[in-house]
């Protein structure tokens, strides 16, 4: 009767040991997605901010604009964007420049975000410039 | 495109001066500052204003001094000659090391230019320049200079032309 009452018993705490094991992995599967929806919200902000972000930048020819693009946008789109703001005719030989004392080309990096282009030292500010083709010879 | 030799400029001082006063504010409106000398510009007379203009080749970096006339300004567009920073004038061959070699199809620095009248002169041969026009150069009508542009038109054309086309300074004589 005791060996019975042991066998019962021993039995009673293999299935609550089976179903702490059980527990436990469950727990674990559920930090998991925790973890993972914490990662995703995270992620989601992230986003959320980028999108609101926006630089001013200035661009000048014969006029001056000031428009907000994102950090991430190229040189390229920046320059895109300004004919557009300033309501200007794009000419083939035009070429996008530092706005400074002394513009640099940016011919050669056209590729380059706002952020890169600033990281890389290729410009200071968000200060830009078209030069326009003229004759010469 | 087929191009044209444009009339010669005629001097109009008065208007110059007049057009630079308005065209000064403008520009500089265009950098965010409220005086010339905050670009590293000076004005020495009402006519004339003075423009530090920077080249690099082969990793030297030059300086030079750009000076610019506005004595057919803004019908036309203004003078400009590269000067010796010491006398703010350009005599050829003496001065010609103050020029900077461009050779830009935009741009091309003459340091002693035979116009067909005889006259010898340095030339800035771009249609952004007076003596452009003054050398009777043929240039398609849409590069033709117009009264929308300013003098930071001419400044932009020759530092567009420097960051590019320089190749350095013009050998001392």
């Amino acid at each position: 009767m005791a060996i019975e009452e042991n066998r019962t018993n021993s039995g009673s705490l293999d299935e609550a040991v089976e179903h702490l094991k059980e527990a436990e992995v469950h727990l674990e599967h559920a930090r998991e997605d925790e973890a993972k929806a914490e990662r995703e919200v995270k992620e989601a902000i992230h986003e959320i901010e980028e999108a609101s972000q926006h630089d001013e930048v200035n661009v000048n020819e014969l006029e001056k604009t000031t428009f907000k693009v994102k950090i991430h946008a190229t040189l390229q789109q920046v320059w895109d964007k300004s004919y557009k703001e300033l309501k200007l005719e794009r000419k083939p030989k035009d070429v996008f420049q530092t706005a400074s004392a002394q513009p640099k080309s940016l011919m050669e990096h056209l590729q380059l975000t706002l952020e890169q282009a600033r990281d890389r030292k290729v410009i200071e500010n968000f200060h830009f410039g078209i030069a326009s083709e003229t004759g010469g010879a | 495109m087929a191009q044209i030799v444009p009339p010669t400029p005629v001097l109009d001082i008065a208007r110059g001066i007049a057009s630079l006063d308005e065209d000064i504010p403008r520009v500089l409106a265009l950098f965010g500052k409220t005086a010339v000398e905050e670009l590293g510009w000076r004005r020495p007379n009402r006519s004339s204003l003075l423009v530090p203009i920077e080249g690099t080749h082969n990793g030297v970096t030059e300086n030079y001094v750009l000076r610019l006339g506005f004595a057919a300004y803004r019908k036309w567009p203004p003078s400009a000659q590269f000067v010796n920073p010491n006398t703010l004038t350009y005599a050829h061959p003496v001065d010609q090391h103050h020029l900077p070699i461009l050779t830009s199809p935009e741009c091309h620095v003459h340091a002693n230019y035979a116009a067909a009248n005889g006259r010898t002169l340095q030339l800035i041969c771009c249609s952004a320049t007076q003596e452009f026009y003054d050398t009777a150069h043929p240039v398609e009508p849409a590069l033709i200079w117009n009264e929308q542009n300013t003098f930071y038109t001419t400044v932009a054309a020759i530092q567009k032309a420097m960051a590019s086309f320089y190749g350095g300074r013009f050998a001392k004589l």
